[in-house]
């Protein structure tokens, strides 16, 4: 009896001194199995902005990386556009009013230049870089 | 860019191109014909009269393409921009500017004919009218961009 006893004794014991270690090893299961990615924020896509004032495009020349979106804001009391000198034309906006804006995104990588349809004496340049910024 | 100022298709067909150079006519025509008549209302000559008069003549009708030019290029080359600001401005002085032309040319017109003697008031009335010109003028050059700096 006293033998059946200690058994069950020891046996408490044993449980009592192993649950830690099952309770870590399911920690540890729990730290083994595939770690879910947390859900992250999209990266921020890259955004440049190109001034027209004066009869000028500010900054003259844009160094901006691929996949930045220019925008171009008309804070001229006179119309302007925004034309790419290319043939085909990459992109063209209409004519701008004051405080007006044209946005486009430079996919690839190369050197665009643009001007004023109505003032071909304002000219510019988009430089699209890997390492551009 | 580049642009060949002796390809039929540029010049006829560049946006604005036609008005800025039609719009000289009139502009001289009219500051000739003013000046004429000035001479001829203090030295009472004739032929300077006569000179004023035809100046005056042809401003008026270089007025008719100039103004349909100009309308085509608020049409193609502004995409018919909304009218405010100095395209507005240069729009009512345009206007003005056309009435006086004709009004002035329609005096001289009346006197020629006999109809009434030169009156006083058209020398004010012209000189006013060069004024408004030149207004007219130094507007359309910002929306052309001949007044642009650099």
């Amino acid at each position: 009896m006293f033998a059946g006893r200690g058994v069950r004794v020891f046996g408490l014991a044993a449980a009592l001194v192993m649950l830690p270690a099952a309770g870590g090893a399911a920690r540890m299961v729990e730290s083994a199995a595939p770690a879910v990615p947390a859900p992250q924020a999209a990266p921020a896509a890259a955004a440049a902005e190109v001034k027209i004032d004066n009869f000028s495009f500010s900054p003259a020349t844009l160094t901006v990386a691929p996949g930045t979106t220019v925008t171009w804001t008309n804070r001229d009391d006179i119309p302007h556009t925004v034309v790419n000198t290319d043939d085909p034309r990459a992109f063209k906006s209409k004519v701008l009013d004051t405080d007006e804006k044209f946005s486009y995104t430079f996919t690839k990588a190369g050197t665009f230049a643009y001007f004023c349809s109505v003032h071909p004496k304002m000219t510019g340049t988009v430089v699209v870089t890997a390492g551009g910024k | 860019m580049s642009v060949n100022p002796f390809d039929p298709k540029t010049v006829l067909l560049a946006k604005h191109a036609q008005h800025v150079v039609l719009i000289h006519f009139p502009i001289a025509l009219f500051i000739m014909g003013v000046m004429f008549d000035f001479f001829a209302q203090f030295t009472k000559r004739r032929g300077l009269a006569d000179a004023a008069y035809y100046n005056l003549l042809v401003a008026a009708i270089s007025t008719a393409p100039v103004v349909a030019t100009g309308i085509l290029a608020w049409q193609f080359a502004l995409e018919g921009q909304r009218v405010k600001g100095i395209l507005l401005q240069h729009m009512a002085l345009a206007g003005i500017s056309t009435v006086v032309i004709w009004a002035v040319w329609w005096i001289h017109f009346r006197g020629r004919r006999g109809e009434l003697s030169l009156p006083a008031f058209r020398i004010p009335l012209e000189l006013f009218g060069v004024l408004v010109i030149a207004l007219t003028g130094h507007l359309g050059g910002f929306l052309s961009g001949v007044n642009a700096p650099g």
